[in-house]
């Protein structure tokens, strides 16, 4: 089971298609005002369970699993019906149950209570009741089916990518692929394709890859697409980054990427520009005469659909596009590869080349939107008082919608006629 | 305006209408099933025997975590390591010889996992023949247990599952003679672990049962501690005691894992005191100095086979799943293709086929529950009380023999559905 994704929960029970998303989301649309608001509470959503994921120390697979149980509870529910915080933090309680880090429930409640309560959430009234959180486990595990194991594509992308150069970065480069001692990600076929094969991927491609996985959860790929897909879209679009015949390109446009604060290490010993640029610079200089790998072409022997990999592309795409009218801090990764992607045709290899030498969020900004580096030039992308869409917004989004929902529901003869004339404004 | 109702909601009970609408669809425990009777109890909870309202009326056996309580008020607590890996592991598995998990039920803060029913265990049947009929399990009984448990076995390890928790009382017999290995509240995942499994849970495996690398301190281990188990469990149906009964030192007052001298004496007295050329790895092993000071013992494993597994290859099967160095003790996939299983009388799939009907193990006991949180009113035909649970039939003690030390606990802890899982000294892995 382990290894085989086709027998898994995950698999037979999980994977729905877009009108089961749909329907989903149906109670929620009757109360929101624009219905993007539900794809920017999916991004917000998303991002806090990362952010207390990070607070909590949670290994990166332990977020992706609390991301992915918080999507399935929302299949079967609605944010206007429940309290979303309450069923992040139960969400990333279970999880590290579920991946074998368990921690204390006082301290996922005390991490919580204190990080929703903070201005750019504005959530007040996050209870400290231990028992409210054990509480929303218990029905969390009862709407997940107690199906806890989950598939990520982090182990594609691991078990697919040999790094060129894996000497000189054994520990710091390549996500989480140091895993506990003896028990290697070797371990076992791989449950798609023809297994076999690697892909040679520099560092700090590779790096990117994960990234974009990482970013692929604040979608709802995760409910959609196989995470074996999922992860080979993510290195097509590394590709683009990271333009595979060009060395030269990939070299310079390398070092800015590898020096963010990554998402994915926590822990503060590691040393990203001079191990990525030894992993960089090694397969240039030291290649064997061997024929380099033609990696388009190795996707392409892959035993999947190629159409449909494109389309998920497509999807990760369209994520940075919304993502970027969200803001969350000063600097955001997903604001830089959104900048990236979306200005470059999917087949060129010189976007990269734009950012040469760019080296924070003002510049990205300039090479979007034309402007001067740090001005706000991006005005075509605010939301309806002329800003960015920020959480505090989307907190007061939500608190409308479950103050109607409550309107509703109330107990008056009047709110079954409110609910009515909101049913038939709608049409 | 919001009125006072909404506002309550939102700033009180922000759940409030999720929770009544779940409770409104919930179809709780008793109206699906017939609580029968009380199995037994263990570390984590009580098991009782169960007829479906549904599909025929089929028998189960219902696994009810203990709820945790606060003083006398039951409350959520979160829920406990080993109902998460047991759930969860469950919900992914499917095979002949394992317990296969019908469904969970959340209900009234209290876990239910209804599994299939089986009405004989490994531990029964030895009883029923050391104490009812006095005379060894046959040969072909003997190696369609074993064969049926090592295939369970393997479809565990080939899901990257280890059981952590193999011993007789966890090995689960159907009426129809088919092996079931049961309770994976200890077991985990060992593909691509977060933390070193070390880390998890310091003690793992009854001591009876547990691998010489785990008594040796090795911070790291693999499937073979069940192969271990294994070879423990054969010799165990083929002599109906222990073959390695040691005493379990016990935790000291920091938590410290003791060195288990006793429990690695009674292994060398059998097989031997290990070498560098039997295992060379045991010279890095934490314990090793404490085990340098131990009598020295030859190995007479031989001898111990002789009058017990008359059979050669039974011999050789077991010499192999006893070896020393977990690098080199039989897998699961080689023990099922042992030349012991080629040869006459070759196993069976009823393990029973062989034995005439009245020699067969009597059928599980059921009791009344004496903590009746399940049962309805006392029924007054089955009325048993509960000092007659003991007997021959090995369930529902839930206490530790008098003067033993705490491992017994677990070892009488009942059947598979309910020991937990768990070694007495394993510090719970609860958090919550």
């Amino acid at each position: 089971m382990a290894t085989d994704f086709w027998e898994s929960s995950h698999y037979k029970r999980w994977i729905v298609d877009r009108a089961t998303l749909a329907q989903a989301r149906y109670d929620d649309l009757q109360y929101v005002d624009d219905p993007e608001y539900l794809d920017f509470l999916a991004i917000y959503f998303a991002n806090l369970i990362t952010k207390l994921g990070k607070k909590l120390q949670f290994r990166q697979r332990v977020i992706a699993t609390a991301t992915v149980f918080f999507r399935r509870f929302y299949l079967k529910n609605s944010y206007c019906e429940t309290d979303p915080f309450t069923v992040i933090a139960a969400c990333c309680y279970l999880a590290a149950k579920a991946e074998e880090s368990p921690i204390h429930i006082k301290v996922i409640v005390a991490e919580s209570r204190a990080m929703f309560s903070q201005e750019n959430y504005n959530v007040k009234n996050f209870s400290s009741d231990n028992g409210k959180i054990a509480e929303m486990e218990f029905y969390l595990v009862d709407d997940l089916e107690g199906d806890l194991i989950v598939f990520h594509p982090y182990r594609t992308l691991l078990s697919l990518c040999r790094k060129e150069s894996s000497t000189s970065s054994s520990n710091s480069e390549e996500g989480e692929a140091d895993e506990g001692p003896g028990v290697g990600i070797e371990d076992g076929p791989r449950y798609w394709g023809t297994g076999e094969g690697q892909l040679e991927l520099p560092s700090a491609a590779l790096q990117t890859a994960w990234s974009i996985i990482n970013d692929t959860y604040r979608s709802q790929l995760c409910l959609l697409h196989p995470p074996h897909l999922i992860a080979i879209a993510s290195i097509y679009l590394t590709f683009i980054l990271h333009p595979p015949a060009r060395p030269d390109a990939a070299h310079t446009s390398d070092h800015d990427h590898a020096n963010e604060p990554s998402p994915e290490h926590p822990t503060p010993a590691r040393q990203p520009r001079r191990s990525s640029r030894q992993a960089n610079q090694a397969p240039s200089h030291a290649t064997s005469p061997k024929k380099p790998q033609d990696p388009i072409a190795f996707l392409a022997d892959l035993n999947v659909s190629l159409p449909l990999v494109a389309s998920i592309a497509q999807e990760i795409i369209s994520l940075y596009t919304l993502w970027d009218q969200y803001k969350e801090d000063v600097s955001s990764e997903a604001s830089k590869l959104a900048r990236e992607l979306t200005n470059s045709p999917m087949s060129s290899g010189a976007s990269p080349l734009k950012r040469a030498g760019s080296r924070s969020e003002s510049a990205l900004t300039s090479v979007g939107g034309g402007g001067t580096p740090g001005a706000e030039s991006r005005d075509d992308t605010v939301d309806p008082e002329g800003n960015y869409i920020t959480p505090a917004f989307l907190s007061s989004v939500l608190q409308r919608m479950r103050e109607a929902k409550l309107m509703d529901m109330a107990p008056r003869p009047v709110a079954v006629n409110k609910r009515l004339e909101r049913t038939l404004a709608a049409g | 305006m919001l009125d006072e109702w909404s506002t309550n909601i939102l700033h009180h009970d922000p759940m409030k209408l999720y929770r009544a609408k779940r409770d409104a669809s919930h179809r709780s425990v008793t109206s699906k099933y017939n609580i029968l009777g009380f199995i037994s109890s263990g570390t984590y909870g009580r098991v009782y025997k169960a007829q479906s309202y549904g599909e025929e009326g089929t028998i189960h056996a219902i696994k009810k975590f203990k709820p945790d309580k606060e003083g006398d008020v039951v409350a959520y607590t979160g829920i406990s390591q080993s109902a998460v890996r047991e759930i969860a592991l469950n919900r992914e598995i499917n095979h002949e010889n394992i317990v296969a998990l019908k469904e969970v039920i959340l209900e009234d803060k209290s876990i239910y996992m209804v599994f299939e029913y089986a009405e004989h265990d490994f531990l029964q049947v030895i009883h029923h023949h050391s104490q009812t009929l006095r005379a060894p399990i046959s040969h072909a009984v003997l190696k369609s247990l074993v064969y049926q448990l090592i295939n369970g076995l393997l479809y565990l390890h080939s899901c990257h599952i280890l059981h952590r928790d193999l011993k007789p009382a966890n090995i689960l017999i159907t009426s129809k003679g088919v092996i079931k290995i049961g309770d994976l509240g200890l077991a985990r995942l060992v593909y691509e672990p977060l933390q070193p499994l070390f880390a998890g849970d310091k003690v793992v495996v009854t001591i009876w049962y547990r691998a010489p690398e785990l008594l040796m301190g090795a911070k790291h281990y693999t499937k073979a501690i069940d192969c271990w188990a294994v070879g423990c469990v054969m010799a165990e149906l083929a002599s109906l005691r222990p073959i390695f009964k040691g005493e379990e030192a016990k935790l000291d007052s920091k938590k410290n894992v003791p060195f288990q001298r006793d429990q690695l004496l009674k292994i060398f007295e059998v097989l031997g005191t290990p070498d560098e050329k039997d295992w060379p790895g045991v010279v890095d092993m934490p314990e090793y100095q404490s085990m340098k000071r131990l009598d020295h013992f030859a190995n007479r494993l031989s001898d111990w086979c002789h009058s017990r597994i008359r059979a050669t290859q039974g011999y050789d099967l077991l010499r192999q799943l006893f070896i020393y160095d977990p690098e080199r003790r039989l897998t699961a996939k080689d023990a099922l293709q042992h030349k012991w299983f080629q040869e006459e009388p070759k196993p069976t799939w009823n393990a029973f086929q062989s034995v005439p009907q009245h020699q067969i193990p009597p059928h599980r006991r059921i009791t009344q529950d004496e903590a009746p949180s399940m049962m309805p009113a006392p029924q007054n035909t089955s009325h048993q009380g509960h000092g007659h649970i003991a007997g021959g039939v090995p369930f529902g003690q839930s206490h530790s023999k008098p003067g033993s030390s705490n491992s017994f606990a677990s070892q009488s802890g009942g059947a598979a559905y309910a020991s937990g899982g768990a070694p007495p000294s394993r510090k719970k892995a609860r958090l919550g």
